[in-house]
């Protein structure tokens, strides 16, 4: 069983004329330890998804399960806080300025789990040392922190509950290049020291190649494409995906001259067509694009595609 | 001959001594893309405001030269209407780089009419033009529109289309993508590189992405703290990077990073090689301000040993 | 000649240049009188008038004793600032008065600063039908003049201290709500505060250990500007004779006792604590207002 389980989720912000929908029928599973890669542009959806896993915001329709449980049936009860937690994009605005290192990571401990005073000083070393900083840091402030050591206090705070699925909300894309890499690295030791699962969000397709095991691609508010990381990379099928893999800058001059240049920019959210989003700027459009909304659909075992062009495993076998 | 010849400049924040640029030196030609690439605090962006005059309050040029077509720069006086007429400057954020009241068209129309000596009917059928040349569809609209009406893509080919409309010797391109989506940044550089051809003028390409660098650029200065560290065409610098810091640079990237590299800020501060506090080669002699040591045709790095741990003698 | 070096020789310790020097930051304390030249003129004053209301009392003489002798006395060497109608000393009464003022004046303040950042960091936090009504009322307070609101309460009370200090405190109190809401509405859409929720931290944690401290700044600044103006308040009242009564060593009973003496000649009996007033109005608007400013900028 997973230990995430996203079933049909709708996220509609605003009212009436001015209602715009941000999540238009999610489905995503996570399994306990894994990572999965949340990638799309701005405006996908993909920071509201994290926000409704975590319970932050509250879902306008369709079910998250996790561990067996509806989310909705958990946010109240006691001890559900510790086992989903978050990273957020902004070290420098996601840590309290007012508070000490040591006192933003003592927190979650002293809310959730409570134990006598040296018991938490323990676990606070243990996991200050986890993320790399060590018990030194506990008397600085955020200020004091460069921008890659107020991310590791902040993973630090995540971790302090013993979660069993943290989202990491673009942890990596306001820190300079050679921290980033650090970041990533860490994040896969705590992972296999702690059996925690991750849910990467991210625009930066070449940080979510190196650290997830499955990727989902979105595209306003839908997953279009979902398979094991290495199986987007090499073998995309949707055509949206494919276009922003072939998007991305590369060292290899090879992989240029293959580049789609995609015509249009994404629709305005509150305005997407009906049938498929990406119908406008698609070359493989056909009548029923404009028709039809295509359902995710395996395409060989493990790799879902949500578009008409590409041959499923039902039909094709 | 180069058109932009960057002499030894340094840069520093008045009344302290530490200096944000130090000794740089980098040269463009016409029609070439050069990249200067580094991450947050490498001055980067510091050495384009100096370029092209708009260093911020309180930040002096400490010496060195600055020549546009063997014009002299860093002399004020002379310099300004050159600047304004010869170079161009598209910035990371395009929206706020944009005037808010003003529609996008007649802000195109303006650079005609004070750059161009065009008529206000002309310019106004000219910008129009523009903004058909940088690939907006629709460009009657898109003419009409205010910024605050136009998605980050879009405003930034309308700044791209101010900036060409002045026919620039060289255009200064400060992160142009670094706000935008991957798909859009690959319109953009597709644009930037066509108008480029056409128009045949220099590029500093500015930016902390190093394979952004590897799509755009012929050749690369890697900055670190105001430093150069290396300077190289790109396929000497992706295949045989000589500086420890260029190679930490591109592990990074890659799957394997270097945990010996110590991970703190930039020290402004420090007398030597500005990398010397996180380098883990770092010995006595990096407390010298290390010079650009060339080590084959148009690749130099300032670092006192070469990649095999090696002691460089010049 | 080449010699292979090792990894970073341990002995490896980067040399920086020397910091700003003492020289240097000296000259950079100056131009920052330099550019601020209010913020320094508030701050000397504001010295002065503290200084003199803790330390004055014990210097002057009894400023209720009365020297029937010695009435209407000009200025001089023996009476600074003259004497009254019924021979005391206006110098002693204006530095007793300075303690009392001031001491009013900062009461208020603090206690307005407590109340309106507790309600608007309800108001702010909560949002919704909480805050809706808390900013109806504050409406509803903010729709008489601060001076007459005090005028009606303190008279609707018995006319003592505390009931002068509760009823200016009320009327500063919606400037205080308002800016702590403005600040709060900034400081909750920050992830810190979604952070702080997933820490476990109840909702009403969040608004008063997270977001409450780092509200502060505007109604701290704030508080500074509300001191003066609660000094001219409570004085104000007093020369109207609602508040704090004669024989009483206060600035505004001393303006309206003296008022009368001025067609006769004697001006020094209203226009020394007049004066004082205006320091103290002044000291405090300076200060709040540059740091004000800074906290903008």
């Amino acid at each position: 069983m997973s230990l995430l389980e996203i079933r049909g989720l709708h996220k509609v912000f605003g009212h009436g004329s001015k209602a715009v929908p941000a999540l238009r029928g999610v489905d995503l599973e996570v399994h306990r330890g894994e990572t999965v890669g949340l990638v799309g542009e701005s405006g996908c959806g993909k920071t509201t998804l994290g926000r409704i896993v975590v319970g932050l915001q509250a879902p306008t329709a369709g079910d998250v399960i996790f561990d067996g449980q509806r989310l909705e049936d958990l946010v109240g009860s006691k001890g559900f806080r510790s086992r989903i937690q978050m990273v957020f994009q902004h070290p420098d605005s996601s840590l309290n300025p007012r508070f000490r290192a040591g006192t933003t990571v003592r927190e979650p401990l002293q809310l959730m789990k409570g134990g006598s005073r040296s018991d938490i000083e323990k676990e606070v070393d243990e996991v200050l040392t986890l993320v790399g900083l060590g018990p030194a840091y506990k008397s600085r402030l955020p200020r004091e922190l460069s921008g890659g050591q107020q991310q590791r206090i902040a993973m630090a705070r995540a971790l302090m509950s013993e979660p069993e699925l943290v989202v990491l909300d673009e942890p990596t894309s306001s820190l300079d290049q050679s921290v980033r890499g650090r970041i990533i690295s860490l994040l896969r030791e705590i992972q296999s020291a702690r059996n925690v699962a991750y849910l990467f969000i991210s625009h930066d397709l070449s940080t979510v190649r190196r650290i997830a095991d499955r990727v989902a691609v979105m595209y306003l508010g839908r997953v279009v494409e979902v398979a094991e990381t290495e199986e987007v990379f090499e073998s995309p099928q949707h055509p949206y995906t494919k276009a922003l893999l072939s998007a991305v800058p590369s060292f290899d001059p090879n992989q240029r001259t293959r580049r789609i240049i995609l015509k249009g920019e994404t629709p305005n959210p509150a305005d997407v067509p009906a049938g498929c989003a990406f119908q406008d700027r698609c070359s493989l459009v056909h009548g029923r694009c404009r028709e039809e909304m295509p359902k995710l659909e395996t395409f060989t075992s493990g790799h879902d595609v949500e578009c008409f062009a590409v041959p499923t495993l039902a039909a094709s076998g | 001959m180069s058109l932009l010849e960057v002499q030894g400049l340094s840069v520093g924040v008045a009344g302290s001594p530490h200096l944000l640029l130090r000794d740089v030196n980098f040269d463009v030609k016409a029609g070439e893309v050069l990249g200067i690439v580094g991450e947050s605090g490498s001055g980067k962006t510091m050495a384009a405001l100096a370029v092209i005059g708009l260093l911020p309050n309180g930040i002096e040029l400490r010496g060195g030269s600055i020549k546009l077509e063997n014009l002299e720069l860093a002399d004020a006086d002379r310099a300004s209407e050159r600047v304004t007429a010869d170079i161009s400057m598209i910035f990371q954020q395009p929206r706020s780089a944009l005037n808010p009241t003003m529609r996008a068209g007649r802000q195109v129309a303006r650079v005609l009419e004070t750059n161009q000596d065009l008529g206000k009917k002309d310019a106004k059928a000219h910008s129009i033009e523009m903004l058909r040349r940088v690939g907006i569809s629709g460009a009657d609209r898109v003419a009409r529109a205010y910024p605050h009406q136009l998605s980050g893509g879009m405003c930034q080919r309308v700044m791209i289309a101010m900036a060409m409309a002045c026919r620039p010797r060289l255009l200064i391109a400060d992160e142009p993508t670094t706000a935008l989506d991957v798909t859009i940044q690959a319109q953009i550089f597709d644009l930037i590189r066509s108008l480029v051809a056409e128009i045949g003028c220099g590029v500093l390409f500015i930016t902390h992405d190093l394979a952004a660098v590897a799509e755009m650029c012929g050749r690369v200065v890697v900055m670190y703290g105001g430093q150069i560290m290396e300077t190289a065409g790109i396929t000497d610098l992706l295949d045989d990077p000589e500086h420890p810091y260029t190679r930490y640079l591109l592990e990074a990237t890659d799957k394997e990073v270097d945990h010996r590299v110590i991970d703190v800020g930039v020290n402004f501060a420090l007398k030597g090689c500005r990398f010397s506090h996180r380098c883990p080669h770092a010995y006595h002699a990096c407390n010298e301000f290390p010079p650009l040591f060339a080590i084959g045709d148009g690749h130099a790095s300032a670092c006192f040993l070469n990649k095999e741990g090696r002691v460089v003698t010049s | 000649m080449t010699e292979t070096v090792p990894d970073r020789s341990p002995e490896f310790v980067p040399e920086e240049f020397e910091g700003p020097d003492r020289q240097s930051r000296t000259k950079m304390s100056l131009g920052f009188v330099r550019r601020k030249p209010l913020l320094v003129v508030g701050v000397s004053l504001l010295v002065l008038l503290v200084g003199l209301a803790i330390v004055g009392p014990f210097l002057v003489g009894d400023p209720l004793s009365t020297d029937p002798a010695n009435t209407f006395q000009a200025p001089s060497a023996a009476h600074w600032f003259g004497t009254d109608r019924f021979g005391r000393d206006v110098f002693a009464r204006s530095v007793h008065a300075a303690r009392l003022d001031l001491t009013i004046g900062i009461t208020i303040s603090l206690l307005a600063l407590t109340v309106g950042s507790f309600i608007g960091v309800i108001a702010g936090y909560f949002g919704g039908s909480t805050d809706e009504v808390i900013m109806r009322l504050t409406d509803v307070v903010l729709a008489f003049p601060g001076f007459v609101l005090a005028l009606i309460i303190v008279a609707a009370l018995e006319e003592t201290m505390v009931n002068v200090i509760l009823a200016v405190s009320v009327a500063f109190v919606p400037y205080f709500i308002r800016l702590t809401r403005a600040q709060v509405l900034k400081e909750r859409e920050l992830e810190y505060v979604d952070g702080a929720r997933l820490a476990g931290n109840s909702s009403m944690r969040v608004a008063f250990r997270h977001v409450l401290p780092n509200s502060l700044g505007p109604s701290v600044v704030g508080a500074t500007l509300v001191t003066g103006y609660a000094v001219l308040t409570v004085a104000g009242l007093a020369f109207l004779s609602v508040g704090i009564q004669p024989p009483t060593p206060e600035w505004g009973v001393m303006v309206g006792e003296g008022a009368k003496d001025i067609i006769t000649g004697e001006w020094w009996t209203s226009m020394f604590p007049g004066g004082m007033i205006v320091l103290a109005v002044m000291a405090f608007h300076f200060i709040g207002d540059e740091f004000g400013g800074e906290a903008a900028s």
